[in-house]
């Protein structure tokens, strides 16, 4: 006989989805630490060493901060970017071919730049690869509104054909090549001109890289273009019943398209500036911020503030896990991956308890 | 010249059978109404664990248990959040597959810095158990009896599967209860069936083929581990894609595997091609190579719009996939 | 006497709503029980605790005398219970017979195993069903499907079946056949429960009628030894006379007018089929007809969310046919339609009031920026004189009751001033005092010289609140009547398609003398 069963809760209280949120995630923290320990590692050391980024103890402290920060600025606005077509309801899980093709059109810019001024070269690699970036984004919607194609897996195949792009272009000696270098023999990605290398304001011997002023004006437009603007509106209407914004007269498709639009242009621009602060692109230039921006997004229920926490925890986490190898030579970035996996997993149970209970069933009195 | 195509067969099935087991385990869980995207995660932990299993006890047959369970309880990880939680299945496939590939790397490069170093396959028990053999009779038949019948048990084991699940589905009355769970679960509900237990145990089930899938994989590239190419190297994402070229028939995914193989093998084998036909086939060679690689991707991008512009191309998608059921929801 | 079902203090709620309150009920064997309710009066929800897809927090079942308890549809089959759903739980891909071996326990793993087949054709004679075991669900009607679900429940070995609403969806002829099969069921020995709200139904089919009343048990009587007055009373608790106002109003012109209009439905089928009617300025225009035929298709098309296959639709002389859903309420028309989920069209449900009151005018307010301020006032107005029970405005809607949900989709209807307001099914599951409120402010509106198209379902209330009433049946016009001069009889007649008055007598129903179309473009 079942005594107990599950009921929905009626209302979603902030203050108890944070306090099983935070549980959640040191419960993987905890897992993470029993990983570490069959390993014969000092969890806290090592949890130690990670969460302070390899500054303590570090004459070249500032280094850290510009390490973190280049994985951050890519991964935050990647994660706006999926936060605004998953509020659509849209499945956009091709972050990571969008930035490459931003990365390739900015770096196609960028190897063409030598003498310009560095300000221009910068806005034209950027405007290039939200152009490109936002092109795909557009194709991808306009199938979606006009056949209804499955866009989880379009966008998914995009990933990997852009992959084989890059690798193409990567490993291809050509005379046409300009993106590798002439002076090698084996095929390699060349480096930037000056001309396209992200300048910034020096703090110190710290250089704050236009992209991070970048990245936080752009948390906050994101944040006011949805809260408050009309366009704003209507993906939350689109997103919430797109039978009822069709009733509205708004017309859906138009506006999945301009989101897309939107979405994977800003895709484009985190691999612009992405490229340019490295000064050379790559086959691993996305540092799976695709992938990543996905779990974000959730985990931060869409919200653009909670978005902004979430991309600054994971890219600790992340570039905890590179700082601390230099210690630990046996746990690499994947350690990264594998704690981000178990912290959504475990903050999925979180999000459950917070929205579902327990309830006791009582036998009648009668009977 | 015979010899060039029977090779170009056999190469066919033997670096593409792992696209069936991906495929056939993922249309068990899409006719569940479940969409998992874990595929290349799934298939990453059964091969490293199935794997370092088979290359401790130095036995295939224990290789493959371990897998099938390693991977099934992925499966389990993905249902109890999916249709116990109630969680969202993109996200929890997305995360499966993160945490899989990095569960590979990171046992992989954990063992490698290890004192024991990574366990070796060729030379073992383990290796000629996996190698291929000659079924008698069927494989003295000319042309096709060396492309065909001349393979590893694995090969043959993806076929069956794919062979036996096709009769589930079809003749079977757990697996009429599994298509109308994947259909309408409401109405499979209300007559009784366990919703949750189908779905529990034919995604788990699911993932442990496709774990056999990844173990073969492994067992195909000689067990030798890389620290920056995974064994799996994109055949769970080929697989999700090909469930739809296959329209969720595992008959088909055979079919599809064939042909999703042939482009693959191209990519390996377009050099020997030209080599034999100078003047025809001469012009392979001048394709890179990454094109053949990607070819899989673009064509399954190009099916999903085909088949999205006509809609009898996807009779057998099941209704009600990537919708989570709960009973009470009115 | 000996009783096949007992229910004894059932409690069930949803959230903070109490759908059932400390329920009795009981089924004797071989007797047909209608269980009698409003809508919203948690008929449903009962039932369902029966069929095993709610469990009650609280209280006890017994069957044939026995506690028992219903923990999933699985353990309802096994203790001999069938319901057949309003909303039909049925595999639209599969045909009938696999529809049905679905359920089928004790017959092998096999499809074709065992003589499944014969067993089904045998329960089917006995029951004189007529019904073809290979076709696909998705090619059968309605009635068809409905014959379907009691069968796969017979064929079950089910002793105690649950119908709940099972002639919402029928004609005449098919009810009368469905009550033959219902007796003879009977006959056999079988318990049935009928869920409805149809009086003369109840008086046709039932030995006894149990009412239930906002979720709370009220009395069980014989039905031989009651009325339908006396019925009425107990479910809606008090002595009521529909006693809907309706003012007379100097009609204006015909403000829209509809000519030839044909329209499909989301399968490709013809679902609005050559209509004509009118509606001027201070009238209100009643839509009757079964379930399903047409309704839909017909406020989709005049709002513009439907493209329209032939016809003419004019709007205070200007045509629409073309226009978009926002042209189209600029022009003043403004068209409100009350799913059967209530929340599908028209309402984002988990947006806030204010969200949801500037859903159709966001656009108006300057700059980029939704004009917030302005809307949370119009909200507070709305809430104000609906008297819409919310914590404030920016509660989603989602959160609401029905009643309130309704009350704030009609309440921003009328706020944009529309001179033609279109409103399917308003008063879906309110009770009488909700209904009331909705009919005095669409009265209201009429007032105002408005013209009202009113689609409804209950046929007492339109004959009371609509000057006239046009009949539909399968998207075919069947003729527009006077309210005065008509009765409920002969509207039923001309809804199921038994009369036709349209053309009779050289009358040319349907189309206005001071048309503002002329013959020519009629004819165009």
């Amino acid at each position: 006989m079942r005594k107990y069963h599950l009921v929905r809760r009626a209302d979603a209280r902030l203050k108890r989805t944070l306090i099983y949120y935070a549980i959640g995630i040191l419960v993987s923290l905890i897992i993470g630490a029993i990983i570490l320990v069959a390993l014969g590692i000092n969890p806290l050391d090592y949890y130690g060493r990670m969460f302070t980024i390899g500054l303590v103890g570090n004459r070249y402290g500032y280094k850290s901060i510009e390490g973190l920060l280049k994985i951050f600025v890519p991964l935050l606005i990647t994660s706006l970017a999926l936060s605004l077509s998953f509020k659509m309801r849209f499945w956009n899980i091709g972050g990571e071919g969008e930035f490459l093709i931003g990365a390739i059109a900015a770096s196609i810019v960028a190897f063409n730049s030598t003498g310009m001024p560095n300000f221009v070269t910068v806005l034209l690699m950027c405007l290039a690869a939200m152009i490109s970036s936002g092109i795909i984004g557009i194709a991808v919607a306009a199938l979606k509104v006009k056949f209804n194609t499955n866009e989880t897996l379009m966008t998914l195949m995009i990933n990997y054909i852009m992959l084989y792009v890059i690798r193409y272009i990567g490993e291809t000696k050509a005379d046409w090549n300009f993106f590798l270098r002439d002076d090698s023999e084996r095929p390699k990605f060349g480096t930037f001109p000056d001309s396209a290398v992200m300048a910034g304001i020096p703090i110190g011997q710290f250089k704050l890289l236009w992209s991070v002023l970048i990245a936080l004006a752009l948390t906050a437009i994101v944040f006011v273009y949805l809260k408050y603007t009309k366009q704003g509106y209507e993906i939350s209407v689109v997103g919430d019943s797109s039978a009822t914004a069709k009733y509205a007269g708004m017309s859906v498709g138009k506006i999945v398209l301009r989101t897309m639009f939107i979405s994977s242009a800003m895709i484009g621009l985190a691999a612009a500036l992405a490229v340019s602060s490295a000064g050379t692109i790559s086959d691993t230039i996305t540092n799976n911020v695709g992938w990543t921006g996905i779990i974000v997004a959730w985990l931060s229920k869409l919200s653009v503030p909670a978005v902004f926490v979430t991309s600054v925890l994971i890219s600790i986490l992340q570039y905890g896990c590179q700082a601390a190898a230099t210690q630990y030579p046996a746990i690499d970035s994947n350690y990264a991956d594998l704690l981000q996996g178990i912290i959504l997993f475990s903050v999925l149970v979180a999000d459950f308890a917070a929205n579902f209970k327990i309830v006791r069933k009582e036998d009648a009195k009668n009977a | 010249m015979l010899d060039v195509f029977t090779l170009f067969l056999f190469n066919i099935i033997v670096y593409n059978i792992p696209l069936l087991y991906g495929t056939t385990g993922e249309i068990m869980i899409e006719k569940s109404g479940s969409l998992n995207l874990g595929v290349e995660g799934t298939m990453a932990i059964g091969a490293v664990v199935g794997y370092l299993a088979g290359a401790k006890t130095d036995s295939l047959f224990v290789a493959c248990v371990v897998s099938f369970i390693a991977s099934g309880l992925v499966g389990l990880l993905f249902s109890f959040l999916t249709v116990t939680l109630q969680a969202n299945q993109n996200v929890t496939g997305l995360t499966i597959t993160t945490f899989g590939v990095a569960f590979y790397y990171f046992i992989g490069n954990a063992l490698s810095n290890s004192a024991s170093g990574w366990p070796k396959l060729s030379g073992t028990r383990l290796d000629v158990q996996s190698q291929a053999f000659e079924i008698p009779l069927l494989s003295k038949i000319p042309f096709f009896g060396k492309a065909l019948f001349s393979h590893g048990i694995l090969v043959y084991l993806g076929v069956i599967i794919a062979i036996l699940m096709w009769l589930y589905f079809k003749k079977t009355v757990p697996g009429l209860k599994l298509r109308a769970i994947g259909e309408n679960p409401g109405a499979a509900d209300s007559l009784g069936v366990n919703v949750a237990l189908y779905k529990y145990t034919h995604i788990i089930i699911g993932s442990g083929i496709m774990g056999l899938g990844g173990l073969y994989m492994g067992l195909n590239m000689g067990g030798t581990f890389e620290g920056s190419n995974c064994w799996i190297n994109g055949y769970g994402w080929i697989s999700i894609a090909l469930v739809i070229f296959a329209n969720w028939s595992p008959a088909k995914a055979l079919l599809g595997t064939l042909v999703f193989g042939f482009f693959n093998t191209l990519r390996v084998q377009n050099a020997a091609l030209a080599y034999t036909f100078p003047d025809t086939l001469g012009w392979l060679t001048k394709i890179p190579s990454h094109f053949f690689s990607a070819l899989p991707f673009i064509i399954t991008l190009i099916v999903l719009i085909t088949s999205s512009l006509s809609s009898k191309n996807k009779s057998g998608e099941p209704q009600a996939i990537g919708r989570n059921y709960y009973r009470e929801d009115r | 006497m000996e009783y096949a079902i007992e229910l004894k203090g059932i409690t069930k709620s949803f959230g903070p709503v109490a759908a059932n309150k400390n329920i009795n009920l009981s089924l004797a064997k071989g007797e047909i029980l209608a269980l009698l309710g409003e809508n919203g009066s948690g008929k449903t929800t009962l039932m369902n605790m029966l069929s095993g897809i709610y469990m009650p927090d609280s209280g006890s079942i017994f069957i044939d005398g026995k506690k028992v308890e219903i923990n999933s549809p699985e353990d309802s089959g096994k203790l001999g219970i069938g319901m057949v759903h309003q909303h039909f739980k049925l595999v639209e891909r599969f045909t009938a017979l696999e529809n049905i071996r679905i359920g089928i326990r004790n017959e092998g793993r096999f499809l074709h195993g065992a003589d499944v087949r014969k067993k089904i054709e045998d329960t089917a004679a006995k029951f004189g069903f007529d019904i073809d075991l290979d076709k696909v669900v998705a090619n059968m009607a309605v009635s068809e499907k409905q014959t379907l679900e009691i069968l796969k429940v017979l064929c079950y070995g089910a002793k105690i079946i649950i119908l709940d609403e099972p002639t919402a969806v029928l004609t005449v002829q098919e009810i009368e056949r469905l009550f033959a099969v219902l007796r003879k069921m009977k006959e056999e020995g079988h318990s049935i429960i009928i869920i409805t709200h149809k009086l003369n139904e109840v008086m046709a089919i039932s030995d006894r009628v149990a009412v239930l009343r906002h979720g709370e048990y009220i009395d069980t009587v014989v039905t031989k030894e009651t009325n339908e007055k006396t019925l009425t009373e107990l479910m809606v608790g008090r002595k009521i006379e529909l006693n809907i106002e309706r003012p007379v109003m100097d009609k204006t012109h015909p403000l829209l007018e509809i000519r030839d209009l044909t329209v499909k439905n989301d399968e490709g089928a013809i679902a609005v089929d050559h209509i004509n009617f009118y509606i001027r300025g201070g009238e209100m225009l009643g839509v009757a007809g079964i379930a399903g035929s047409g309704q839909k298709e017909l406020c989709e098309a005049i709002a513009g969310l439907r493209k329209i296959e032939e016809g003419q639709m004019i709007h205070e002389g200007e045509s629409i046919v073309g226009m978009s859903p926002k042209k189209i309420l600029e022009h003043g028309i403004s068209m409100s339609f009350i799913p059967e989920d209530r929340l599908g069209m028209g309402l984002a449900p988990s947006m806030s009031i204010t969200d949801n009151m500037i859903l159709k005018n966001y656009n108006e307010s300057k700059g980029i920026f939704v004009d917030r301020k302005t809307a949370r006032i119009e909200a507070q107005k709305v809430i104000d004189r609906l008297e819409v029970v919310t914590p404030s405005t920016e509660t989603p809607v989602r959160r609401l009751s029905g009643g309130n949900v309704q009350k704030v989709l009609l309440g921003r209807e009328i706020k944009s001033g529309p001179n033609v307001l279109i409103t399917a099914y308003p008063v879906r599951g309110l009770d009488i005092n909700s209904s009331y409120t909705i009919y005095n402010i669409l009265n209201e509106q009429k007032k105002k010289g408005v013209g009202i198209l009113f689609v409804g379902e209950d046929l007492d209330v339109m004959l009371a609140l609509c000057d006239k009433i046009m009949v539909i049946c399968h998207g075919r016009l069947q003729g527009v009547v006077n309210s005065d001069h008509t009765t409920k009889e002969d509207i039923g007649l001309m809804m199921t398609g038994t009369v036709n008055i349209v053309n009779k007598e050289g009358k040319t129903d349907g189309i206005a003398k001071d048309s503002a179309i002329t013959d020519e473009e009629g004819k165009a």
